[in-house]
């Protein structure tokens, strides 16, 4: 049985992604750490239009919701929960911010809101990008040290104590590749108004 | 290696003789400092058959490798023992300057083993060790006898007991800087069992910085965030910690008269508003910290440092009394005596419940600004009746036939937080290993004040992960040791990158998080050994069935058995609690 | 008549501990008390949303959604960012 106020906020962070384009009708997902099990969204659902069956209860070491439930993604949620102290997950797909990845190693904010809170974003690289141990690995091991990483071609994984933490993050970093693309599209001299802002890259 | 200075004090009071060896650098690494240093330590060092007043206890004192750095806060350290008061494993917390200069003095640890035949004083000055005859000093209160052994905040610091440690009280606590407190679980016991006195430390050496560069850059960016949070840069240098009361007398979980209401009618009157508009002088602050919570204080009678929030709810909602000049005054006796206030405030407030009941033979009574003084003198000297709160409230309540009017978890005193208001800290009080406190894992930052995000506090189905984590990084940090203030402004993510640059050890926040994690389960290991088992981890009946009849709380009482079955499972331990192997050997501990 | 209770540094602010006010939602209470006193707007509000880690309760329940009604005899206090231990 899942509490109703957990379900509530999975509801609304769906929402919130889909309405902010953060991800598709399909794509993307979210998860909670609830002691020793997991909660998270159900294979084929729609995160924007969030039902109570299409949130699946399963347990942290191993699934055990009936297997063809739980989204392809749950490994990757369940190393990160066993790897981290994360206890809410958001995934998505935030358009800009991939289109990034496609040509970095790392994302370095250059506006305010996201150098204060992220710093750098480091982006991770895996052949298969979906549902292997390999990509869950290493996805986990990069967000034993950050809180939001991304994942080549593939989109953010964010961690936070609950979901609306995990979602700021994921927000924050759209709207700053949004901003870098902009500068990019302006294209004039960068000002520099930050103090040892040489330092950020090496966060 | 940079950071720590490798190199332990290992004093002998029997003998009187000391000697230095260097610091295990691998148990370094995986405890770092602090509060970890200590519990690993003092599992090798004390077992089940020593008793917490006997010469075989030891006292641990401990920094961090971050220690007098300069890093904000990094002024902090830790006394690690076994409780007299709850019999549990005991790491009390301090700042001011001692703990900056024991570092400067050359150390990373200080063991004070036996007991000295007579009185006596030690000075500490780098290489130069001295024990001194404290007879003539024995019997002298805090304030008196830190002027006199000559403290200078920046370069001679004293730690000592008042007469409360003297007589063994098992809620006494060690001072330090004259006002700042180890006190919860009575170390300051301990410390008096030995014929310990004082501490006083002079040191010259500076902590060595591996990356200067990356270190400036974290201090920078953490000046910044600090100066940006409201909360670190506006409520706690105006307010100070005592502006929680009316905000925990509003939410309904402010515990009242021995927790028998979880609201008080005289919040305001002793509130941080009133504190600042009628009783300060101006706040202060602890060696490089920017924040400044610390209040000046003063009234008709006296002025002085506090006081807190805790301190202010245990002479006030908790004992019925709305008298703020009285409560500044019991706070800063209790410095003076050496007293916790925490501790001393609840078993005055049983005691009053015990005697309007007529379990107890005494004129104390609910609202009785008046009787604070008189008691806490009586406590700290053990006379009439203060030899019976002496030793807390559940041995008084015990020995009157009623240790379910104490408000306590393993034998300590419980804070200010009634957990009928908030679940979460209700498993985190039964969970403490050192017993019934806040400063474990404190779920006010999430249940209250929606730090970083705010959580339903009645929730129940999931609450656990959040105690566990909560309790986990608390953990890190009293083991780096730094002030848990700078991380309403600052995330984890910062002390591990600033750990890593001190040390020039890499730790990620996930591994340092971890460290937390090991030396709970240490922690909890330590206990299992002494004898105490799940039956333990619980809370008085009062709060796992006395619903509040009125107020936000009304109708909940503390949830507390799923939330234990879940947090036992979340922890990796069996419905016993107990860790796995498993659990152990992932965390290094196999060996224990 | 619903009240408000302010606390912390909002006392200074308002001239006040406590005011009576007459609208029907927690939003439009916050935006009439906005209005009486614009210093507090610049600490409660930023873009007219609610600023990060004021606690609003209602009698003494934590009010998140800005929609929820207030009635005649409730109580809705106001925290600024406080913290303790």
């Amino acid at each position: 049985m899942i509490d109703p106020r957990i379900y509530e906020t999975f509801c609304e962070i769906g929402r919130d992604l889909f309405e902010s384009n953060m991800i598709s009708s399909h794509g993307g997902n979210l998860s909670v750490r609830l002691g020793d099990r997991v909660v998270i969204k159900r294979r084929g659902a729609q995160l924007g239009r969030l039902k109570p069956h299409d949130l699946i209860e399963t347990r942290l070491d191993k699934n055990d919701s009936g297997v063809a439930l739980a989204s392809t993604e749950l490994l990757v949620h369940r190393t990160i929960y066993m790897n981290t102290p994360a206890l809410a997950i958001c995934h998505c797909h935030p358009r800009t911010a991939v289109a990034f990845s496609l040509s970095r190693d790392e994302y370095v904010p250059i506006d305010n809101e996201a150098s204060y809170l992220l710093k750098r974003i480091p982006v991770v690289t895996e052949e298969f990008p979906s549902g292997t141990p390999q990509m869950a690995n290493k996805v986990a091991e990069a967000l034993k040290n950050y809180k939001i990483i991304l994942l080549r071609g593939h989109g953010s994984f964010a961690t936070g104590q609950t979901l609306d933490e995990a979602f700021h993050w994921s927000s924050t970093l759209e709207e700053s590749c949004q901003i870098e693309l902009a500068v990019k599209a302006i294209n004039e001299p960068f000002i520099e108004y930050r103090k040892m802002s040489e330092s950020y890259n090496k966060f | 290696m940079a950071g720590w200075s490798e190199k332990v004090l290992d004093i002998d009071l029997n003998n009187k003789t000391y000697r230095t060896y260097p610091l295990d650098m691998e148990i370094s690494r995986l405890f770092i400092g602090g509060r970890g240093l200590g519990a690993r330590l003092l599992w090798d060092m004390v077992g089940p058959e020593v008793d917490a007043l006997a010469p075989e206890n030891v006292l641990i004192f401990t920094n961090g490798p971050l220690t007098a750095t300069g890093y904000q806060t990094s002024n902090r350290f830790s006394v690690t023992t076994k409780s007299p008061l709850t019999g549990t494993v005991l790491d009390a917390n301090s700042g001011g300057f001692w703990g900056m200069q024991f570092k400067k003095a050359g150390y990373d640890v200080m063991i004070v083993r036996g007991k000295s035949e007579k009185p006596v004083w030690i000075e500490i000055k780098n290489d130069v060790i001295a024990f001194h005859d404290a007879s003539e000093l024995w019997g002298m209160r805090v304030f008196a006898l830190t002027e006199k052994l000559g403290q200078n905040n920046n370069k001679r610091n004293v730690l000592c007991i008042g007469p409360a440690g003297e007589n063994l009280s098992r809620i006494a606590s060690i001072m330090n800087d004259r006002e700042r407190a180890l006190a919860r679980g009575g170390p300051g016991a301990v410390m008096g069992s030995k014929n310990l006195k004082a501490i006083v430390v002079e040191g010259k050496d500076r902590t060595e910085i591996n990356d200067p560069e990356q270190f400036k850059f974290l201090l920078y960016e953490t000046r910044k965030l600090l100066a940006a949070s409201p909360l670190t840069s506006q409520a706690l240098p105006e307010f100070g910690t005592v502006v929680l009361m009316n905000i925990m007398n509003n939410i309904g979980a402010l515990a009242t008269r021995n927790h028998q209401q979880t609201q008080f009618e005289g919040a305001e009157a002793i509130s941080g508003e009133e504190l600042t508009e009628k009783y300060l002088v101006k706040n202060s602050s602890c060696w490089a910290c920017p924040i400044g919570c610390t209040r000046i204080s003063k009234t008709d009678k006296a002025e002085g440092e506090g006081p807190e929030f805790e301190s202010t709810w245990a002479f006030g909602a908790q004992c019925g009394i709305d008298d703020l000049p009285a409560i500044i005054e019991a706070n800063m006796l209790c410095n003076d005596l050496g007293l916790d206030t925490i501790s001393a405030g609840s078993t005055i407030a049983c005691a009053m419940e015990m005697s309007e009941n007529g379990y107890l033979d005494s004129d104390l009574r609910f609202g009785r600004a008046d009787q604070l003084a008189p008691t806490l003198e009586a406590i700290a000297h053990r006379k009439d009746v203060g030899a019976d709160l002496a030793d807390g409230s559940l041995r008084l309540g015990t020995k009157y036939g009623h240790p379910e009017l104490s408000m306590s978890a393993k034998g300590m005193e419980m804070p200010a937080y009634d957990p009928r208001g908030m679940q979460g800290q209700g498993l985190l009080y039964a969970t403490s290993n050192r017993g019934g406190c806040h400063m474990r894992g404190n779920m006010v930052g999430p249940e209250v004040l929606g730090l970083p995000k705010l959580i339903d506090r009645f929730q129940v189905q999931g609450k656990s992960s959040f105690v566990t984590l909560h309790q986990n990084s608390s953990a890190a940090i009293d083991s780096l040791v730094i002030c848990k203030f700078t991380n309403m402004g600052v995330a984890d993510e910062y002390f591990a990158r600033v750990l890593s640059a001190v040390t020039g050890i890499q730790y990620d926040t996930g591994e340092m998080i971890r460290v937390g994690e090991r030396v709970w389960n240490l922690e909890r290991m330590y206990n299992l050994r002494e004898g105490f088992t799940s039956k333990d981890d619980t809370l008085p009946p009062r709060l796992l069935n006395d619903a509040p009849t009125d107020g936000p709380s009304k109708g909940w009482v503390v949830k507390l058995e799923p939330m234990l079955k879940e947090y036992y499972r979340g922890r990796g331990w069996d419905e016993n609690g107990v860790p796995t192997p498993k659990k152990l050997a992932d965390l290094g501990l196999a060996g224990l | 008549m619903p009240i408000v209770k302010l606390y912390a540094n909002l006392r200074k602010l308002a001239g006040t501990k406590e005011l009576i006010v007459t609208e029907s939602t927690i939003g439009a209470v916050l935006n009439e008390l906005v209005k009486q006193n614009p210093p507090l707007g610049d600490v409660i509000l930023e873009n007219g949303k609610l600023r990060q880690h004021i606690v609003i309760t209602l009698n003494g329940h934590n009010a998140v959604d800005l929609n929820v009604e207030v009635n005649e005899q409730d109580i809705v206090a106001i925290f600024p960012p406080i913290a303790g231990g």
